[in-house]
């Protein structure tokens, strides 16, 4: 009895202990829901008989009309793009903020937490304001832009199949912000003033001291914070319903936003989890890139 | 030289002011819309201030019951906390002091399982609910299935957490007798306190905006949280935006104030002195 | 003794006997919300009926077709509940709903003769009467008289088809002032099925009919209308709703929509504004009309068919009521006393007599998809008029051959 007590708090059991409660939970709640999907992509799916597994199994044939479709290639690129700007952006301005936020001057703490709104604005709200903001006759954007003289005419952001997709991606980075420059300062702050302090004393530049002491010691957030943040994006939708709705023309359709129309609106349940499978395809590089990463991080 | 620095931190402070008021301006948009009329909304060219406000907080919190909507929203948010620090800390934890190939796929394993958009993972959820019987505790069936969904967030943000802790002070510590129970709780965790705290209030705030779920498996009104009632006031085919933004301001404007004073106490933290 | 111990008896089980009456439970989904329609009707109907309860749950527009599928499989499904009008038929198709038919033809209240063909076809599938409409809408021109006198249009005679309609849009847009001559909504989903078909039907074709020379017609003039700034190109990803938004705030001089707009229209419309029939290709083109609102209807694993039944019919009977109370269009025609914005229900009324359903089809949403495809590629400049309809009908078929 002693003994068996001794190995969860001490031993090697200790950590599977930790690890399986958290790992368990998740495979009882996520883990179902994951392989539902995968199956009914092979299976020929009805909106009625959803609740059971007893469907009809056609092999390869969803994915085959789905990858034909005329429109997957467009929507495939859309969402690489979606993904890449957004995450891109949402990272460097939220890290520049956080680095901006670091410094000491009045208010500065007070201010940064401001920067929050974007995560808690309720999706309708963000998607509703971006819209309002966006649009082509009324908006705000367009009447800034002529009033300061930038432009001529009227840009419509969300109607111009050129630009819609590029519109959702600001309101998008809008929304990441947050996110990213909240977990950034806090590791920021972790980093010790003294480390710093060294570097000056030697001479360092405020780029060099960046470039070789904040960025490796930062390495397990970024690592983090890229990571999700590419798994949110991929689940973002409420701005595309919003906004868009992957209009005009698919324009700026994406690949979630598709396997909602596909499930949802169409009932074409089979191929919007075949969509769904795509992504997940998609996660499965991203997680791997990660994990891999994470063996460079220091260990303390 | 007092007096530069003072300088520069002035200015610096303009400088903030002006990100600010960019970023914001979404929110400040959201606040005007809810005095405007719903016609001044589409008025072109935009005004930044309504023609004539209509205050219509007292009403919209009465009509719509949001005290009750927005108790329901704060229990389940909070719930949903307490599971995933709970659950979260300790395998979070694990993976950061263990390297190892098991770690490796448990980490990865972790990751795959938020790969889902909450819209694909609610039917199969909603059925096997209805199977066990757990349509009867809709909002515990919520903080369940939203914890599920945040966990893996959480695991590895506090994991990144966990990792810029030395691994000398535990072990000075289990030199000293201590368990590795104890090593963690009395030495990792509150060292790793900020970036636990941060990721929970992010948790927190997500699950307040949580929608699919408990849409779906809550019914009864006086059950739902605010996400859910707000959606109501769109309705097929006009939808009552001056209402609906005043709803929202009604509710993120308490949730942004207690956050924005909470986080100053938890992001600027008192870690600098421990490592020492 | 025994006598009067029976007597006792028998007069304690006939005591008894209304406790034993039983309160029968009927479970009701709507979208509205507490304070609308479905609420109203269900306090009432429980007074006038106190052995029946109605269980009353609000359910979101986008998802009661997808938590109704669900609660069906699952065993859930409720008594009575409101879907759109082009669902009627998937369920019928699938045997969920109720055919109310035999019900009906032993009613004295509900005469299915005297509904409007439109709502009446919507509820109609393969003989069967599977829901009865509790109200219904359909789209008009609306148009902004004090700018028909500005441009030297004459208010009193509103566009009737649809090149006097072009013509008018080019009077009445003035680019310097930003105001549009047209507002409608072309947007990626239903509505913009919704607001395309009556033109379709009204140029000989219909949803299974879409790659007509009148479709091509129609569907080139929208595209005029965009291309030469007469509607405003955010057209292509805005509702109904929100364009007659701008024609409320002075930025559009028409707009084409329903009689939902008319609350914030008689509050915040500054000018005066009138309503007409949506105009026809030719002064001799039959009319058409969208059909909106939706049917009350009784799933048929009910186990109270009775009680369903008796609440539908009596919804049906306060149709009078629907326009003022709720703002809904009669189904069928009825003596409303005192109307509310007479004038223009006086143009709805008579826009029902022509309003068409979208269908019947059972897989009407892939249907659907086709023709908001076509109207999006064609208006993008994507595909020419007749390409975009050519490959919508092909999808049709291909839905309509299963």
């Amino acid at each position: 009895m002693l003994r068996f007590d001794r190995v969860f708090r001490d031993g090697g059991g200790f950590d599977s202990l930790l690890v399986m409660l958290a790992l368990g939970y998740l495979v009882v709640f996520s883990a179902f829901p994951l392989i539902y999907n995968v199956i009914m992509s092979f299976q020929a799916v009805d909106l009625f008989s959803l609740a059971s597994f007893d469907r009809p199994y056609v092999g390869l044939d969803n994915y085959r009309e789905v990858l034909g479709e005329r429109v997957f290639t467009p929507i495939f690129w859309n969402t690489v793009q979606f993904v890449g700007l957004s995450v891109f952006f949402q990272l460097t301005i939220g890290f520049a903020l956080a680095l901006f936020f670091q410094q000491d001057f009045p208010g500065a703490t007070w201010l940064r937490g401001l920067f929050l709104a974007g995560w808690i604005l309720p999706g309708l709200v963000v998607g509703a304001v971006w819209g309002w903001i966006l649009a082509g006759d009324f908006g705000v954007l367009n009447h800034v832009l002529q009033s300061l003289g930038l432009t001529d005419g009227k840009i419509f952001w969300l109607s111009d199949p050129s630009v819609s997709l590029y519109s959702v991606i600001i309101a998008n980075i809008w929304l990441g912000i947050p996110f990213n420059m909240i977990l950034l300062s806090v590791g920021l702050a972790a980093i010790p003033a003294d480390v710093y302090e060294a570097a000056e004393l030697d001479g360092a530049s405020r780029l060099h001291r960046f470039l070789t002491i904040t960025l490796p010691l930062m390495r397990a957030q970024l690592g983090a914070v890229i990571s999700l943040g590419v798994i949110f994006t991929l689940q973002q939708f409420d701005v595309f319903a919003a906004l868009t709705r992957g209009g005009p023309s698919n324009a700026s359709n994406v690949l979630q936003y598709w396997a909602w129309q596909l499930s949802f609106e169409e009932y074409r349940i089979g191929q919007g989890s075949v969509v769904s499978v795509l992504m997940v395809l998609f996660v499965i590089v991203v997680a791997l890139v990660y994990v891999r990463s994470t063996r460079n991080e220091h260990a303390g | 030289m007092l007096a530069k620095n003072l300088w520069i931190r002035w200015v610096l402070l303009a400088v903030a002011l002006v990100l600010v008021s960019f970023y914001l301006f979404p929110l400040y948009w959201m606040y005007v819309t809810a005095l405007k009329s719903n016609t001044e909304t589409f008025q072109n060219p935009p005004t930044f201030w309504p023609h004539d406000p209509q205050w219509r907080f007292a009403e919209v919190w009465v009509e719509y019951g949001l005290a009750s909507f927005i108790k329901n929203s704060v229990i389940i948010a909070a719930g949903t906390v307490a599971l995933v620090v709970l659950l979260g800390t300790g395998c979070a934890y694990a993976l950061a002091r263990v390297r190892s190939v098991w770690m490796d796929l448990v980490l990865f394993i972790v990751l795959m399982m938020q790969v889902l958009p909450s819209s694909l993972m609610i039917t199969p959820i909603f059925v096997a609910y209805n199977q066990v019987g757990m349509m009867d505790w809709p909002r515990t069936g919520v903080v369940l299935a939203q914890a599920a969904k945040v966990l893996p967030l959480y695991i590895v943000l506090v994991r990144a957490a966990f990792t810029q802790i030395p691994k000398e002070l535990e072990e000075a510590a289990l030199v000293d007798g201590n368990s590795r129970m104890g090593a963690f709780l009395f030495i990792a965790v509150p060292l790793a306190r900020n970036g636990i705290l941060v990721t929970a209030i992010l948790i927190f705030l997500q699950s307040l905006g949580e929608y699919v779920y408990a849409r779906s498996l809550i019914t009864d009104r006086a059950l739902q949280p605010a996400t859910v009632g707000l959606q109501f006031l769109t309705g097929p085919n006009a939808s009552d935006w001056s209402g609906i933004m005043t709803y929202s301001a009604i509710y993120v404007t308490p949730i942004l104030i207690v956050f924005v004073i909470l986080q100053r106490r938890i992001v600027s933290g008192l870690t600098s002195g421990a490592l020492k | 003794m025994i006598y009067q111990r029976l007597m006792t008896t028998t007069a304690f089980a006939l005591a008894a006997f209304p406790a034993l009456a039983e309160t029968v439970t009927i479970d009701l989904w709507t979208i509205d919300r507490p304070g609308e329609y479905h609420y109203v009707m269900a306090e009432e109907f429980m007074k006038a009926n106190p052995d029946i309860i109605v269980n009353v749950r609000s359910v979101q527009f986008e998802d009661m077709v997808n938590d109704l599928a669900r609660a069906v499989s699952t065993g859930d499904a409720p008594d009575v509940t409101y879907i759109d009008n082009p669902e009627v038929a998937l369920f019928a198709s699938r045997g969920l709903l109720l055919d109310m038919k035999p019900m009906i033809d032993a009613s004295s209240v509900i005469k299915t003769d005297e509904i409007y063909p439109g709502p009446l076809a919507s509820v109609s599938y393969e003989g069967g009467i599977y829901g009865i409409p509790r109200g219904a809408n359909t789209i008009a021109l609306y148009y902004n008289a004090d700018m028909y006198k500005a441009a030297g249009l004459d208010p009193e005679n509103p566009p009737k088809t649809w090149d006097e309609l072009y013509a008018a849009a080019k009077a009445l847009t003035k680019p310097d002032e930003g105001v549009y001559g047209l507002a409608f909504s072309a947007v990626g989903t239903e509505e913009g099925t919704f607001q395309f078909l009556p033109w379709l039907q009204m140029a000989g074709g219909d949803f299974n009919n879409v790659n007509t020379p009148g479709s091509v017609t129609a569907l080139n003039l929208w595209k005029q209308f965009i291309d030469e700034g007469l509607a405003s190109p955010d057209t292509l990803i805005r509702g109904q709703w929100d364009s007659t938004g701008t024609f409320n705030a002075g930025s559009a001089a028409m707009s084409i929509s329903g009689p939902w707009e008319l609350p914030r229209m008689s509050e915040e419309a500054k000018f005066d504004y009138r309503v007409a029939l949506l105009p026809a290709p030719s002064a001799d083109a039959p009319r058409a009309s969208a059909l909106g609102e939706g049917d009350n209807v009784i799933l048929a694993n009910t186990d109270q068919p009775e009680a369903a039944f008796k609440f539908v019919e009596y919804m049906y009977a306060q149709m009078p009521r629907v326009w003022n109370e709720f703002g809904y269009m009669p189904a069928y025609p009825v003596e409303v006393a005192d109307p509310k914005h007479a004038a223009a229900y006086a143009v709805f009324v008579e826009s029902m007599k022509y309003a068409r359903n979208r269908g019947p089809h059972a897989e009407w949403p892939k249907i659907s998809k086709a023709i908001q495809d076509a109207i999006q590629s064609t208006l993008t400049g994507q595909a020419p008029a007749e390409q975009a309809l050519a490959d919508a009908q092909a999808k049709i078929d291909g839905v309509l051959g299963q």
